[in-house]
């Protein structure tokens, strides 16, 4: 409407910033300890995980589709990461690309099941969900590794910055950084884009649009991994439980960081910056709530609640999107 | 006081940065087909929208029966009598017709559940009136295109509409179909009290069945309520565009004894082609003429990989090629296809211009790495864009709020850009305005002097006339027959629709 303010105003992000300032804020006045050098490494290591996994999500949402195997994926590589350190005694360099392989290859069977089935992925991953979890079981026999090398957890918690951030999460705003670039700046991310705003329009301009969300799902595993390996060298040892039962603890901030974030959830469109957002405000209310001691129900109520609320936002955006459309 | 059932008065509608409607004049009289012309952008939608309460004015006034009214919803112009039928299907495509026609006011029995006898008796008593001989009880998905669109008005009516609005309902009928819909629609407005607002881009048949016409151009009236007797094609397009129109023909002399460029020999598919025999020499345009339904797009996805050929050779320079998807055609053989339907196949509507313009040759284009800035993407579709004279306020635009006709530029340009050889067009002027129209076809008969081979297929019998070279027709997925088009508009179009009744 008015051409005098910027557009970056205008944008979701700018929004989700002005959010997260305010919690900031009225954690930092009604807690004690939330500014703490304590409590901000603490909140870094946390949220470099939520960052993550709302990446990983993200990247299957821009197909229009879903991720639900993602919790069962990471532990599942992680595992896989923990065997190969503590039972076979593979240096960590290449542990952690065997890992972030492992993932991948985990990705590439929900995409190409998904795309050779026409089944949505929601389903697809609904039940290799349970067949990674369950065979990761099977296998590990519900026991951790905790023999895991001394260079690998002391890493999970190194502290830098005058020791207020955690080294995780710079590894997680790099992966920001390389996302946005692959999707703004090269050929395969804008074919990535293309292929889950409008599949047909996009196959018919020449793009293989099935390879294309067998890539997305490959990069939500590989992402997925990551995180895993990022929770083992936080806790310190791979524990099979460690995302809740069938990986299920990571499903909500997966769907809050992206959401909050800007990303549509019927595809086509990836907000990198807004995820990081999305997360970040995920974490900082979960952190502000337990330093508040409202108990543990009352934060999983609000973050249902506010999984709800960015719904419906996403429905507005959609909304307006055609209401544009409308006026031309 | 006024015959008038209708009246607009001095209605202007202000959007973010443009005046959509300038104090402009609608007046519809009672017992009338009433045509509304315009090109696209010049402000119809947002009349009929105004109308249908969609939106509200910022100025001017809305009498119905001579009282001043104001919708604030669709709903309460639907209660006031004012129906649309709209380009698209507005059924519910799993219901039945009877359950349709009767959805927003269902009888029920006395156990509060649907009482279907009644359902289908008094849906019966609307197809009567219209005389359609459909069985109320018929799921609207097994009707053909054209029994849905005289459902859509069935279900008018039996809102009790005294007033319909229909937009495009020709767009997808074919020639006998359009008949019949005309008979149907005259026979309303004498004997159901029913007056008409008629949108279409065919002046064809806005003279065949219109009484009056009002025509806008950018937002204000160019004539109101014109007697059509008074008119003719000349001076309505002259209204429309403000200017002479200008015909082209292809003038050029195609060697048919050429060796082929591109072959397809006794193709058989897995949707039912049988025997399709076809070649397309250089430079050549080749139409596809046929009915709704007779195959001709499905054809054309086939040879691009798109759904499987079971028998039969494809050869391209009497080589025998293989296409296994757009990608292949696109990429090994230098083969396109711009689709009928740019909202759902051609375009990206949620993305801006540049993207869609460039999506064709991001693979060419990208350097190591796969790196790929927006400014190498718009070095190389800014000629295309700037020659198609696409009306865009800049190239981060959102494409879906780009008129119908700019759309299609940009989904031509993209396959301009990609600089292929061989070009398969779907309908390229399927609801475009005229200005745009001409300049497609212009654009399409320069692009076969420069040597791409078209294959164009269109329902559009004068557009086929002017633009082919030769002339296929195809029936049931068939090929039935073969014309050297002389552009003689009626003795092709007499030995064409002789291939396709025969």
């Amino acid at each position: 409407m008015n051409n005098k303010i910027p557009n970056f105003v205008k944008t979701n992000q700018f929004g989700l910033l002005i959010l997260v300032i305010v919690f900031i804020c009225i954690f930092s006045f009604s807690t004690d300890g939330f500014t703490s050098r304590f409590n901000i490494y603490a909140l870094s290591r946390v949220v470099a995980l939520d960052i993550m996994i709302g990446l990983a999500m993200m990247v299957v949402i821009l197909t229009g589709g879903l991720n639900l195997s993602l919790g069962a994926l990471g532990v599942s590589a992680a595992m896989f990461g923990g065997w190969c350190m503590e039972s076979i005694g593979i240096p960590i360099s290449i542990t952690i690309i065997l890992v972030l392989a492992f993932g991948s290859f985990l990705g590439w069977i929900n995409g190409f099941v998904t795309v050779r089935t026409g089944v949505h992925s929601f389903i697809v991953t609904l039940a290799t969900m349970s067949i990674y979890f369950g065979f990761m079981t099977l296998l590990t026999e519900a026991e951790a590794f905790r023999k895991l090398p001394e260079a690998f957890t002391d890493f999970g918690s190194l502290k830098l910055f005058n020791k207020y951030i955690s080294p995780l999460l710079i590894i997680s705003v790099l992966t920001c950084f390389v996302l946005y670039y692959i999707f703004k700046y090269t050929d395969i991310g804008r074919k990535l884009i293309a292929a889950g705003a409008n599949p047909d329009a996009a196959e018919l301009s020449g793009i293989s649009v099935d390879r294309m969300f067998i890539y997305c799902h490959m990069l939500s595993g590989f992402l997925a991994a990551l995180a895993g390996i990022m929770l083992t060298a936080r806790i310190g040892a791979a524990i099979p439980s460690m995302a809740g039962h069938l990986g299920f603890d990571w499903l909500l901030p997966a769907f809050l960081a992206p959401v909050l974030g800007g990303t549509l959830l019927s595809g086509g469109k990836v907000t990198v910056f807004g995820t990081m957002l999305g997360a970040i405000l995920v974490t900082l209310i979960n952190n502000g709530l337990y330093l508040i001691d409202v108990g543990e129900f009352w934060v999983r109520f609000f973050l249902g609640i506010i999984l709800l609320g960015a719904v419906l936002l996403d429905r507005a955006r959609e909304y307006f999107t055609v209401k544009n459309s409308i006026v031309s | 006081m006024s015959d008038y059932i209708l009246e607009l008065n001095n209605i202007t509608k202000n959007f973010p940065g443009v005046k959509a409607l300038d104090n402009a004049n609608f007046k519809l009289k009672k017992k009338s087909i009433h045509a509304l012309l315009g090109e696209n952008g010049a402000g119809k939608s947002t009349l009929i929208k105004i109308i249908t309460g969609v939106y509200n004015q910022n100025e001017g006034k809305l009498f119905l029966n001579n009282q001043e009214k104001s919708f604030s919803s669709p709903n309460e112009a639907m209660n006031a009598g004012i129906s649309v039928v709209h380009q698209e299907r507005n059924l519910i495509r799993r219901f039945s017709v009877g359950e349709n026609l009767m959805l927003t006011n269902l009888p029920k029995n006395n156990l509060g559940l649907i009482d279907y006898y009644t359902v289908a008796k008094e849906s019966k008593k609307w197809l009567d009136i219209m005389e359609l001989d459909i069985d109320p009880n018929t799921i609207v998905s097994d009707l053909t295109v054209a029994k849905m669109q005289l459902c859509e008005i069935a279900k008018a009516l039996s809102l009790e509409s005294k007033i319909l609005l229909l937009d495009e309902p020709t767009s997808s009928l074919s020639p006998q179909d359009t008949k019949n819909l005309f008979a149907l629609l005259k026979r309303l407005v004498a004997e159901q009290d029913v007056s008409i607002v008629f949108v279409s881009h065919k002046l064809e048949e806005v003279f065949e069945i219109c009484d009056e016409v009002t025509v806008l151009r950018d937002g204000k009236n160019a004539c109101e309520s014109e007697q059509i007797t008074n008119l003719n094609r000349q001076k309505l397009v002259k209204l429309m565009i403000g200017r002479d129109e200008q015909i082209i023909k292809s003038k050029k002399d195609i060697d048919f004894t050429d060796e082929n460029l591109l072959d397809l020999q006794s193709i058989n598919t897995d949707l039912g082609h049988k025997n399709i025999n076809l070649n397309l020499k250089k430079g050549e345009i080749l139409g596809l003429y046929g009915l709704v339904g007779a195959g001709r797009t499905e054809l054309i996805k086939c040879v691009l990989g798109l759904d499987k050929i079971n028998s039969g050779q494809i050869l391209l320079n009497n080589k025998e090629i293989k296409i296994k998807s757009p990608k292949d055609a696109l990429e090994k053989y230098k083969i396109g296809y711009i689709s009928e339907d740019r909202k759902k196949e051609g375009l990206i509507l949620m993305h801006d211009v540049l993207s869609n313009a460039g999506i064709t040759v991001w693979s060419n284009l990208k350097k190591i790495l796969s790196f790929l800035n927006d400014s190498i993407v718009y070095n190389k579709v800014d000629p295309y864009v700037k020659q198609l004279e696409v009306k865009t306020p800049s190239y981060q635009q959102i494409v879906s709020n780009l008129s119908g006709g700019n759309q299609q530029k940009i989904s031509v340009a993209k396959w301009l850009a990609s600089g292929t050889d061989i070009l398969f067009i779907d309908e390229p002027t399927v609801g475009i305005d005229i200005k745009t129209k001409s300049y497609l076809h212009e654009l399409i008969i320069e692009l076969s002097l420069k040597g791409t081979s078209i294959i164009l297929i269109t329902s559009d019998m004068p557009e086929m006339i002017s633009l082919a070279d030769r002339i296929i027709t195809m029936k049931d997925f068939k090929v039935v027959g073969e014309t050297i088009n002389n552009h003689s508009y009626e003795e092709m179009s007499s030995s064409i629709m002789r291939n396709i009744h025969e």
